[in-house]
C-alpha cells in the first residue's frame, strides 16, 4: 500500500521565497566551522597568496548550505518540544532549506540520502547568502525495510551581489 | 597532500588514486562539536538513548554533512588554489557510527579538455576501519594546463 498519499505530492514543485541568512558569513563562525570539520586551511582565516584571487578570507565551500539558522524572535522548536519524547531535534528551517515542512510527513524519520553539488564561487567573510530551494520530486520507493518516502530539493545559493555560489540536489529519505 | 600544492591536468592519470584522507577515530565530541558549528540538533548524532531507543540505529550516527565536508576537502586539497572542484555527488549508502576511523578516497575515472583547463572526473568515497564502503560518489575537478593560467575564478562552467 503506498504511503505517498495526494497530500504529499501536492508539494512537488513548490518553490520558497528568497530567503536572507539571518547572520553574514562571520570570522568566529567560520572558524568553529572550520575546527570542526579539521580543515584550518589558512585561505579560511587569513589574507593570503591562495586566497588572494577570492578577494581575501572565504568560508569552506559548503558553509553557505549550512547558513540558514533560526533568527533573533523566531519560535524555539527546542524549548516547545522541551517534554515531547518523539521530538528529533530537526530544526525545520535548516532541515527544508527555506521550504515548508511536508506536513504530513511529520514524525517521519528523516534521513540524508545524498547530495548533488555545484560550485562557482567562494562565499567571502562578511558577506550576505540569500537561498531559494523548491521541492523538485517526492517519490516513493519500496527497501527491505518497508516503503519510504525520497524529498528531492534543488536549491542555489548567492551571495548579496545575487552572484551564484552554489546549486545543490539534496535527496532526503523519509520513513515511518 | 599539502595544503596548497598545485597540481596540472597532465598530471592526472586515468586509474591514478589521488592523495586519500584520513579523519578520526570520531568521537561523540567529534559529533556534538559540528552539529554546533551548524547548528543543526538532529539527536541520532549525540543522544545515545533517543538514537537507538526511539529511532532504532545501532550506534550514534556520524553526520553525512560531516562527511561531506571531508569529501570537499580531499578535493580542494588535491585541486589546489589553481583548480576548482565544480561538481561533487555523494550517496550515503551505509552508516558510519561513533568511533569510526574514516579514510576518504578518490580515483581519477575520465579527463578531456576544457575551455583552458581540463576537467577531470573523479569516483571517490568514504570507507570504514573494516573497509566497509558507505559514501560513494563522484566528482568533476578543473585542473589548469601546465603553463598555463589558474583555472578561472568565479567559475563559469564549459558550454554543454
Amino acid at each position: 500500500m503506498s504511503i505517498l498519499s495526494e497530500a504529499v505530492k501536492k508539494y512537488i514543485g513548490m518553490q520558497s521565497e528568497t530567503e536572507i541568512a539571518c547572520d553574514s558569513v562571520e570570522r568566529g563562525a567560520v572558524r568553529r566551522y572550520a575546527q570542526a570539520v579539521m580543515n584550518e586551511d589558512p585561505i579560511f582565516f587569513a589574507d593570503c597568496a591562495n586566497n588572494e584571487r577570492y578577494g581575501g578570507p572565504v568560508a569552506p565551500p559548503l558553509y553557505p548550505t549550512h547558513l540558514f539558522r533560526r533568527p533573533f524572535g523566531a519560535p524555539d522548536p527546542i524549548q516547545e518540544n522541551a517534554r515531547n519524547p518523539d521530538f528529533d531535534g530537526i530544526v525545520a528551517t535548516i532541515s527544508s532549506q527555506g521550504l515548508p515542512e511536508i506536513e504530513p510527513l511529520k514524525g517521519y524519520a528523516l534521513l540524508n540520502g545524498g547530495s548533488e553539488i555545484e560550485f562557482f564561487r567562494y562565499a567571502r567573510h562578511g558577506e550576505t547568502v540569500k537561498l531559494t530551494s523548491r521541492y523538485a520530486d517526492i517519490t516513493e520507493k519500496e527497501t527491505s525495510k518497508g516503503p519510504i518516502i525520497l524529498v528531492i530539493t534543488e536549491s542555489e545559493f548567492r551571495n548579496g551581489d545575487g552572484d551564484l555560489l552554489i546549486r545543490t540536489r539534496r535527496t532526503q529519505i523519509r520513513r515511518k | 597532500m599539502a595544503i596548497g600544492t598545485k597540481v596540472y591536468y597532465e598530471d592526472a592519470a586515468v586509474g591514478a588514486d589521488i592523495p586519500q584522507l584520513e579523519k578520526g577515530p570520531l568521537t561523540t565530541a567529534h559529533l556534538m562539536r559540528w552539529s554546533a558549528a551548524m547548528e543543526n540538533w538532529h539527536k541520532i548524532h549525540y543522544d545515545k538513548p533517543f538514537a537507538i531507543e526511539h529511532d532504532k540505529l545501532p550506534e550514534l550516527l556520524i553526520n553525512g554533512s560531516l562527511k561531506q565536508q571531508f569529501v570537499m576537502q580531499l578535493l580542494t586539497d588535491w585541486a589546489g588554489p589553481d583548480g576548482w572542484v565544480w561538481k561533487a555527488s555523494f550517496q550515503f549508502r551505509a552508516m558510519n557510527v561513533v568511533n569510526e576511523t574514516l579514510r576518504i578516497w578518490g580515483r581519477v575515472s575520465a579527463k578531456r579538455d576544457g575551455p583552458g583547463y581540463g576537467l577531470v572526473d573523479i569516483e571517490l568515497g568514504i570507507v570504514d576501519d573494516k573497509g566497509k564502503e558507505s559514501t560513494p560518489g563522484k566528482a568533476t575537478v578543473a585542473l589548469p594546463y601546465r603553463g598555463g593560467k589558474p583555472v578561472p575564478y568565479p567559475f563559469v562552467p564549459p558550454q554543454a
